[in-house]
């Protein structure tokens, strides 16, 4: 038998990004704030049930600093990603125009955020606010689930649907914690899990692309 | 503006069939009398392939050999129904779906206040079903409490849109289809598509028979 082991990569592969935004998770408290007071204030919403609120896209049009902070930093973070998977230079990189929409997710206790995906976008950034206690009977508890993405393999046997990441087939959890950013792009098809926990879930959405020189065919949003 | 003369017909169609059982109402009310009295540790999945929760009760996949009379007619009636679906969608005859060895896994649902279940499909099976026992309470304020939602197996076709695609009409349409199940009604498709239940908003209880078919020679 040769023992010359295989080489084994991932083809296909997804990028998905974790990128800690430690200046704004100090303003994390000034932000639930803000998002409860605009609430409170019966600011319409793009989709309102008892138990998930979601604001309307313009908030990073708003005055306040800590938004403003926010808003700089994750489009920033979006970019670190972007520069990871890429073979961008620096003076590329900055020729890139970024724009960028976003919005704020209060999810209450049993409340979820349907699964969703963004066309004319590029990437989604997914910042955490404020995360409940992780429930002690639902592993999957308001985690971001990103919904498998290949051609869905119907034929499985034992050594398939056994696999390890990054070639395990289904569903990709990660669990929102505060301060963090998830970054992957914005076509891929994702939700929030119904929350098993008695706080709720406080997250910011950004969808960005990237306008290249020159570039055409992007139309607005 | 010239006006050619175009043939249009959808390509890489997904069968979706649907079928209503007549004067189900008794069968239904000893279907959810059954189910509520078996929904036990004896009875529960085992081996669930997806993550348990305490909101929505999962049966074994034994559900049709069970001998009892509702349980038989309404086995009756969903493979029936595959095998119509079988016919109307392939080149295959009765007879010769009649050589077949049919097999099926078949299991109830019972989900309560903010049960759902994930989307999934269902590897090692040809055509799935799913019929309904029990619709539960519709709640206003969660429209889209307890559908049955089908995802587009088209997947990232809508990342790019502008204003000539956006509004594109079923069958064409790139997005989920949502289904409000009525008790009696039952839905076919390929088990490829994946499909998932919102969470249920209901205070009372949402009931379904789902089967996974699959043939061999």
């Amino acid at each position: 038998m040769n023992a010359t082991p295989p080489i084994v990569v991932p083809i296909l592969a997804t990028p998905f990004g974790v990128v800690p935004l430690p200046d704004v998770e100090a303003h994390n408290p000034a932000l639930n704030e803000l998002f409860s007071a605009r609430m409170r204030a019966g600011a319409s919403a793009v989709q309102s049930s008892p138990l998930c609120y979601r604001s309307p896209d313009d908030l990073f049009e708003r005055p306040e600093q800590p938004v403003a902070q926010l808003a700089a930093a994750m489009v920033r973070g979006v970019a670190t990603v972007v520069r990871a998977v890429n073979d961008f230079s620096e003076d590329q990189l900055r020729s890139l125009r970024p724009e960028a929409r976003g919005w704020f997710t209060v999810v209450q206790p049993d409340g979820g955020v349907p699964a969703a995906n963004y066309p004319l976008t590029a990437w989604c950034g997914i910042y955490c606010v404020a995360a409940p206690e992780p429930s002690s009977t639902r592993h999957d508890s308001g985690v971001l689930r990103i919904y498998e993405s290949h051609f869905g393999p119907m034929f499985a046997d034992a050594t398939t649907a056994a696999m390890r990441l990054p070639f395990r087939p289904g569903h990709y959890g990660w669990r929102p914690v505060p301060g963090q950013m998830a970054v992957f792009p914005a076509s891929l098809t994702h939700e929030i899990a119904p929350i098993r926990s008695r706080e709720p879930l406080v997250l910011v959405t950004v969808r960005v692309r990237f306008i290249g020189p020159g570039q055409q065919g992007v139309a607005r949003w | 503006m010239v006006s050619p003369v175009l043939n249009v017909n959808p390509l890489f169609a997904v069968p979706f069939g649907e079928a209503r059982l007549a004067a189900c109402d008794q069968l239904n009310q000893e279907l959810e009398a059954l189910f509520l009295q078996r929904e036990n540790a004896e009875h529960r999945n085992p081996t669930p392939s997806h993550i348990p929760q305490a909101e929505t009760f999962e049966s074994r996949f034994n559900l049709f050999h069970w001998p009892e009379a509702c349980v038989q007619e309404l086995r009756r009636f969903m493979l029936d129904a595959v095998a119509r679906m079988v016919i109307e969608t392939t080149t295959l005859k009765a007879e010769d779906l009649g050589r077949l060895k049919f097999h099926n896994h078949t299991w109830f649902h019972v989900s309560r206040y903010a049960g759902s279940f994930i989307a999934h499909n269902h590897p090692m099976a040809s055509w799935s079903a799913v019929y309904c026992v029990r619709a539960g309470e519709s709640v206003a304020e969660h429209p889209d409490s307890g559908v049955l939602r089908f995802l587009d197996t088209r997947q990232g076709a809508n990342a790019f849109t502008d204003p000539a695609i956006l509004p594109l009409k079923r069958p064409y349409a790139v997005r989920p289809l949502d289904i409000r199940l009525a008790a009696g009604q039952l839905v076919l498709f390929p088990s490829y598509v994946f499909h998932e239940v919102a969470p249920f908003y209901g205070r009372d209880t949402r009931i379904t028979v789902a089967t996974n078919c699959w043939f061999a020679p």
